[in-house]
């Protein structure tokens, strides 16, 4: 009698499963050949193999520092590799990734947010599932395998199988890869250089009189293990603070060069949030950036 | 321990094993099995409360026995009382102690006075509405003579604490599910397997369609004063599904693993949004707590055989009770009061049984269906709504018909693919629920091949990153 229940269940859980396994490799293997997310936009996009700079962050690097527009004005060659949402551990391993795919650059901008400086990441952050697509390749793996949350270890799992990862980020990559199928050269919310940009909510001209102290101490330990990659591949290692509405960062180091325009923009028309700058910022933010990264190249 | 998580995966294959294949040849030892595993479920959220269901069955179990060899009336009313006070005193005191402490300090806020009182931090236990009311239904049962008590200790708390329905129901009878825990259990694969199906419909109901649709119904009714008439509308609606996904997903969950260690649990939900009338709604819905108190309070109480005045009172009792049995909290209390009122004229014209027998569905009943459903979901506002007064704006910013978007539906990238998911499962949903009323079936019934469709519908669509807890665990 049990033999034909645990036939019956074994045929619906190893077919449903398999087919879903199936499902799934098929759904990373879309995104690897898609230019959806950083990571594989970084491979299928970008033939340029050496860089003067690249930028990597989070949502404030994404929206602050615009590489067509520095590129323009010091006739340098440069990428937006920045992704909202993650933390400097994301960033480090975007910086591997860069250098997996062949790839050189000559400084490396680094533009998480301030906190993020002195945060702990005891987690993955909100959008690493983006190299989900790559976790055979050993940096992926070893990145997702040393966090011990649950969707960490989906994630690292997903290695041998692919449908944990793919049905716990189903919204975020099932369906996107989906869409791939349609549009592979989609790009999500950034433009051709890795850019994008929050929009002008309020154009109200008020100046911002005064700026608060934000100490930084660079505690977090990706710094120096981000330095050390640089290091490692001749690559300068910049830390960039984008502007804060009302806010001036404190940040002394020897390790690596600053530029630190948190209290640059003196206006609230500038920004989207306190966090953000909106399209006019950062047009202003990426020209002070431009000029200051000017004479570093010097 | 939830059933969707991690933890019940592993769990119930392990109790699986040590049931069929290590305690096989004793009953006593199955039973046993029973108790531990229900316990180590139960004390996986919070370890403290099972002493709360220990006590309980400890004292149910000895008014019992007493029940079965007393004679005198007076006596045996004493014992009754004794069991009454003790689980509704300890459903009161975990449940409505602040509530009523809190109304009352209301009540006299209306007359100007201000009163000071402290109210105490106490938590819910899980399950505590679910589990008393499965014990007093033996006690009463034993003092009508409907069974008689049980001399085995074990027996009796395996079919307090079985943990597939411990805390979110069914709500079983004694006279139904004790007997099974007195018999030897003969393994039947086909009741199995139909149980195995169970649980993937039942998963596919909670992380599918109650989890996805929870998405937009948080979202609306945290933010009602912002949304549109449309939108509040279609948010009244999907928490009408989220909270038919989440609860009868449960239920088909419970039903289904009891059916892999053997027993058969009743049915809970009968397809609800099929229904023609609010009677035969709640012939559909929530099975077992609403014939609980047809059994132990409206017929007692005098059922419809009374006067005009006699049945008036007793179908708001009814519905007021039942109201409150869900949580501490006015809305449930309107909720029950505006099912007496669609329900009350068709009493009153009895017509209240016109559907009973009859189960398949016709074209011309669309609109019935159709009216119906809207009626419930209205009702269902005071049920979310975390207020009285906020039910009621809600109600009326959706009559007010202001002029607005569907907006929240399409906003993003991201909406559009919730709203296509919902959209599809719930398609999904009512196609295979049709069918199987056609059919005249009981439960919507899969075969290998739909099995393993609706497997991949839940790894696909379902809700893993951020799932909502089962609702009714909060009554």
């Amino acid at each position: 009698m049990m033999q034909l229940f645990f036939k019956r269940i074994g045929f619906i859980l190893l077919l449903g499963f398999g087919i879903a396994m199936l499902v799934s490799a098929g759904s990373l293997w879309l995104l690897r050949q898609s230019s959806f997310y950083k990571p594989s936009f970084l491979v299928n996009d970008i033939p340029e193999k050496n860089f003067d700079y690249i930028v990597l962050g989070a949502s404030t690097g994404l929206t602050t520092l615009n590489t067509t527009v520095i590129d323009s004005v010091i006739q340098t060659k440069g990428i937006n590799l920045s992704m909202d949402d993650t933390a400097l551990s994301s960033q480090y391993l975007m910086l591997e990734h860069f250098l997996a795919q062949g790839k050189t650059t000559k400084f490396c901008v680094l533009a998480p947010s301030a906190a993020s400086f002195d945060a702990k990441d005891p987690d993955i952050s909100d959008n690493d599932y983006r190299f989900l697509p790559y976790i055979n390749e050993d940096y992926v793996f070893q990145y997702f395998k040393q966090y011990t949350s649950t969707r960490a270890k989906l994630v690292s799992n997903s290695k041998w199988l692919p449908m944990l990862g793919v049905s716990y980020f189903n919204v975020e990559v099932f369906y996107p890869s989906l869409f791939t199928i349609i549009q592979p050269k989609k790009r999500n919310r950034f433009d051709a250089k890795g850019n994008y940009t929050y929009p002008i909510k309020n154009n109200k001209e008020a100046a911002i009189s005064e700026f608060k102290a934000f100490p930084v101490s660079f505690s977090n330990h990706y710094i120096a293990k981000i330095k050390a990659l640089c290091m490692a591949n001749n690559i300068e290692l910049i830390c960039y603070f984008s502007p804060i509405k009302g806010r001036k960062v404190i940040a002394e180091t020897t390790s690596f060069s600053i530029i630190n325009h948190s209290d640059v923009l003196k206006n609230e028309a500038y920004f989207y949030d306190v966090l953000h700058v909106n399209t006019r910022g950062r047009q202003m933010a990426s020209i002070h950036f431009a000029n200051v990264f000017q004479t570093l190249l010097k | 321990m939830l059933f969707n998580s991690i933890d019940f995966a592993i769990f119930l294959p392990i109790v699986f094993v040590l049931y069929w294949f290590v305690t096989k040849r004793s009953l006593s030892l199955q039973n046993v099995l029973i108790v531990c595993a229900s316990y180590l479920f139960y004390g996986w959220w919070d370890y403290r409360f099972l002493a709360l269901i220990a006590l309980s069955t400890l004292v149910d179990f000895l008014v019992a026995r007493q029940l079965q060899k007393e004679t005198v009336r007076k006596r045996r009313k004493a014992l009754l009382f004794v069991s009454l006070v003790f689980n509704l005193g300890m459903l009161a005191f975990f449940k409505y102690f602040n509530f009523f402490i809190e109304s009352w300090v209301d009540a006299w806020q209306l007359f100007g006075i201000e009163m000071q009182t402290a109210t105490l931090k106490i938590i819910l236990p899980v399950g505590i509405s679910f589990y008393t009311f499965q014990t007093l239904s033996y006690t009463m049962d034993v003092y009508r003579k409907k069974i008689d008590a049980t001399n085995s200790f074990m027996q009796f708390a395996a079919f307090v604490s079985f943990f597939p329905q411990l805390v979110a129901g069914p709500i079983e009878r004694a006279s139904h599910l004790l007997p099974q825990f007195q018999t030897k259990r003969i393994f039947n694969s086909e009741f199995a397997i139909s149980g195995f199906y169970l649980i993937i419909w039942g998963l596919f109901k909670k992380v599918v369609v109650a989890d996805n649709c929870a998405y937009f119904v948080n979202q609306i009714f945290d933010g009602y004063g912002s949304y549109s008439s449309m939108e509040l509308f279609l948010g009244a609606v999907l928490f009408a599904f989220q909270i038919y996904g989440d609860f009868s997903g449960y239920s088909d969950i419970a039903i289904g693993v009891s059916r892999l260690f053997g027993f058969d649990l009743k049915t809970n939900f009968s397809f609800p949004y099929f229904s023609r009338d609010i009677a035969e709604f709640w012939r559909r819905w929530h099975i077992s707590l609403s014939t609980w108190f047809r059994d132990y309070l409206y017929i007692p109480l005098g059922g419809s055989r009374g006067s005009t005045w006699q049945n008036v009172r007793n179908v708001f009792i009814v519905f007021l009770v039942s109201g409150f049995w869900h949580g501490a909290n006015w809305t449930f209390v309107v909720w029950g009061a505006i099912h007496a009122t669609l329900f009350l004229p068709l009493l009153l014209l009895q017509s209240n049984r016109k559907h009973i027998t009859s189960t398949k569905l016709s074209l011309q009943q669309v609109p019935m269906l159709v009216g119906t459903f809207v009626v419930v979901t209205m009702a269902w506002i005071f049920f979310r709504a975390d207020s009285v007064s906020i039910g009621y704006q809600y109600i009326l910013d959706i009559a007010s018909f202001n002029s607005g978007t569907t907006q929240v539906f399409y906003k993003t990238s991201k909406t559009v693919l919730f709203t296509a998911i919902i959209v599809v499962s719930i398609g999904i949903l009512l196609l295979f629920e049709f069918l199987a009323i056609q059919k005249d079936k009981k439960e919507v019934e899969l075969n290998r091949y739909t099995a393993i469709a609706v497997v991949l519908l839940i790894c696909f669509m379902g809700v893993f990153k951020n799932p909502s807890a089962f609702i009714y665990f909060q009554f």
